[in-house]
């Protein structure tokens, strides 16, 4: 394992992140690179690196202008790296259908806790207003997961 | 670790502000547009003040006013809005070194975004009002009514503990209430969309809608200073 195989995709992607994303907003909503970096990343290298990797973007991300719940991006990148981990080398193995529903539902999940979290009160008093967060978060992250797809597909990593 | 996210608030505001820069020149022309029009509405505006400012000094000379409250703005430019994927904060380009600190009111003339939460040397983060943990806690013009306000999605708001007696109707004032160490009483916060009782409870629900696109403003300002000057 080489660490440039981190470092400059890492810092590149970063500042993708910081730079670029805000031009891509729809409204509030901006598509998180970062997420799919870390997802690359473990369905490569595994568990345990996409897990570090994971929580050190986590740390990254927090340190870059987060004002609550510091701490909760290194959570929510560690499971999706955790969770990638799991789809290492099982391309072949899996229908290409399931193995593409797996990532869709890793990315799912971590933007289920992270507006779980980020916005409890409105889960409470209007639930639709939640899942139309949540939904639209995912969507949009998705979208561009998906455009990146056709560049350098997931399956090719394996 | 307050240090640490001071100092790599400072680094992501200067490896933000080239960008800035640039999302500043395309926004120029149209900027330049709209403010000579606000030039021209401010002008007419600052006439018809002036005759009422002339009428209020009399009026206050009148009623023998000892105390003026003045606030101390500060104004910032929007450097960075975060990179996680839902807008909670954005990055200011001040931080101690213009006296700013954690715990500041941020506005906009149109009213309350946030406040300041981290401060670097020359960047702070401000938590805005569509974060989960915000609250704030406001004053219903005209009847006086005061509740926590809590962000509830896009522009709107809600307001709670509210008393059920008092008498509030849509596009009423919202303006805080001055029950905190962080906000002056009278900041503009937003109107008032539909109030709701609440089944069971001896409070009322107020819905809000706030006044400022949390994903649009470029620029706001810092309250670093509430100081009393006697006359």
């Amino acid at each position: 394992m080489r660490w440039n195989e981190f470092i400059i995709p890492g810092i590149a992607i970063w500042l993708i992140q910081l730079l670029i994303a805000d031009f891509l907003a729809l409204k509030t909503i901006r598509p998180d690179f970062m997420v799919i970096l870390v997802l690359y990343w473990a369905i490569k290298h595994g568990r345990l690196a996409g897990t570090i990797s994971g929580f050190l973007i986590g740390m990254l991300i927090d340190l870059s202008g987060t004002a609550s719940f510091f701490g909760l991006s290194p959570l929510i990148y560690s499971v999706t790296g955790y969770l990638g981990g799991y789809l290492m080398g099982s391309y072949s193995k899996l229908n290409p259908f399931y193995f593409s529903l797996a990532w869709v539902c890793i990315l799912a999940f971590q933007f289920f806790i992270f507006c779980m979290v980020q916005y409890q009160n409105i889960w409470y008093v209007d639930p639709q207003i939640f899942w139309t967060k949540w939904i639209g978060t995912t969507l949009y992250t998705l979208c561009f997961a998906g455009i990146i797809q056709i560049v350098y597909p997931l399956h090719k990593l394996n | 670790m307050s240090i640490i996210r001071g100092k790599s608030t400072d680094i992501v505001a200067f490896i933000s502000s080239p960008m800035t820069w640039v999302k500043s020149l395309m926004f120029l022309e149209e900027e330049n547009r709209l403010l000579r029009e606000k030039d021209l509405v401010l002008s007419l505006q600052v006439e018809s003040m002036l005759n009422l400012q002339k009428e209020n000094d009399q009026l206050q000379a009148m009623l023998d006013f000892k105390k003026k409250t003045k606030l101390l703005l500060k104004p910032a430019h929007v450097v960075n809005k975060g990179i996680q994927p839902n807008l909670l904060s954005i990055v200011i380009d001040v931080g101690t070194n213009d006296d700013v600190h954690p715990n500041q009111p941020v506005l906009t003339p149109k009213g309350i975004v946030g406040k300041t939460v981290e401060t670097g040397k020359n960047a702070s983060i401000v938590q805005l009002i569509s974060d989960v943990n915000y609250r704030l806690s406001v004053r219903i013009l005209p009847s006086g009514a005061t509740g926590i306000l809590r962000w509830l999605g896009d522009r709107k708001a809600q307001i709670r503990e509210v008393q059920k007696n008092v008498d509030i109707n849509i596009g009423d004032k919202i303006i805080t209430s001055g029950f905190s160490k962080i906000y002056p009483a009278g900041l503009p916060v937003g109107k008032v969309a539909g109030v709701y009782d609440e089944r069971g409870s001896f409070q009322k629900i107020v819905h809000a809608i706030l006044p400022n696109d949390m994903s649009s403003f470029q620029y706001v300002f810092v309250i670093i200073e509430e100081s009393n000057e006697m006359e």
